[in-house]
């Protein structure tokens, strides 16, 4: 049981990133909002999330993720995305500093302040994302990286996503594919990831999460 | 009389076509990717002599080759610090401006 909290924290953790499709790619304008939903299937256990972004302008956002397990709502985490764009020519890429902030709402839920910085740069056909995170007592590194397929109104992203973490309760590097289908405003994602190392923990399984979300 | 007849009903016709709407291309620095690049249609369709009746909402983004074309109200002028707000708003940086030529060559705009 406690192996099983152990690993679900490590992945709320995990989840607490702001590097989600409509976290990151958009929306990048002023007053620009958008919502998602993801499930996600681990170890057995499905969470529901609940997401949610504001953008004052392409430097200043804020974000919401709100975790919901067999029922029962989670620890609200809230994030303050501040980027630093480049527009160069065919390519667009930003520094990303991230302070975020867990509320106890849930159930034994516990105050948390989490930090990442991030870097992530785009061209018409190739995507790439780095980011290092701390979360209480857990550092991680996440990275997306592949081909953009762009057509008319609508793309397809085909990513390969590597994820590490280390904390007190063990480490891990987790990787896989993400696919990622938009049409106008609403974006489809499906992600896997498979544990390819694990130290000091009892967590296995893969994971697989689908996501829809739009923006406005 | 009939070649009066004939005449005016060509001047009538002339009088009677609609005036040209003008085309526009703006090279905008790291419009890369069409879903982020939802709020430059979202900005720039609601500029007033925007012509929405045309591609979608008078907007249309080439993100190969960072090129966003507009179309423009027959009966309005282009305001070219509005315009390039917008696409500031929108999160990109607008470069240069060019009039569309009807066979389609880009000529650079001079307001």
């Amino acid at each position: 049981m406690r192996s099983r909290t152990v690993a679900l924290l490590l992945y709320v953790s995990n989840a607490a990133l702001a590097h989600q499709p409509v976290m990151d790619m958009a929306p990048r304008w002023s007053d620009g909002y958008g919502i998602q939903t993801r499930v996600e299937y681990f170890d057995s256990d499905t969470t529901v999330w609940l997401e949610g972004v504001y953008t004052w302008d392409r430097s200043v956002r804020a974000t919401f993720k709100l975790p919901n397990k067999d029922g029962t709502l989670g620890d609200l985490i809230l994030g303050l995305p501040l980027k630093k764009y480049y527009n160069d020519g065919p390519s667009t890429s930003n520094w990303s500093l991230t302070p975020s902030v867990r509320l106890p709402t849930g159930n034994q839920g516990k105050w948390k302040a989490g930090l990442s910085v991030s870097y992530s740069a785009e061209s018409p056909t190739f995507y790439q994302l780095y980011d290092l995170y701390t979360w209480g007592d857990r550092a991680g590194f996440d990275l997306n990286a592949g081909f953009a397929f762009p057509g008319k109104g609508s793309g397809t992203f085909a990513l390969w996503d590597v994820s590490a973490l280390t904390s007190d309760d063990g480490d891990r590097v987790q990787t896989g594919p993400v696919f990622v289908y938009f049409k106008k405003n609403i974006m489809f994602r499906a992600e896997y990831k498979a544990l390819i190392y694990e130290h000091d923990s009892d967590w296995s399984g893969s994971y697989f999460s689908l996501g829809i979300g739009v923006v406005y | 009389m009939s070649r009066t007849i004939k005449i005016l009903t060509m001047i009538i016709a002339l009088i009677s076509l609609p005036a040209m709407a003008q085309d526009y291309v703006i090279h905008v620095n790291g419009i890369v990717c069409e879903f982020c690049s939802i709020g430059v249609r979202k900005k720039v369709s609601k500029l007033p002599f925007i012509d929405r009746t045309k591609y979608d909402d008078g907007v249309e983004v080439d993100i190969e080759n960072q090129m966003v074309t507009i179309a423009v109200k027959s009966d309005a002028v282009l305001d070219k610090k509005a315009l390039f707000a917008a696409i500031e708003a929108a999160g990109y940086n607008p470069v240069k401006i060019y009039e569309l030529a009807p066979d389609g060559k880009k000529i650079a705009y001079q307001p």
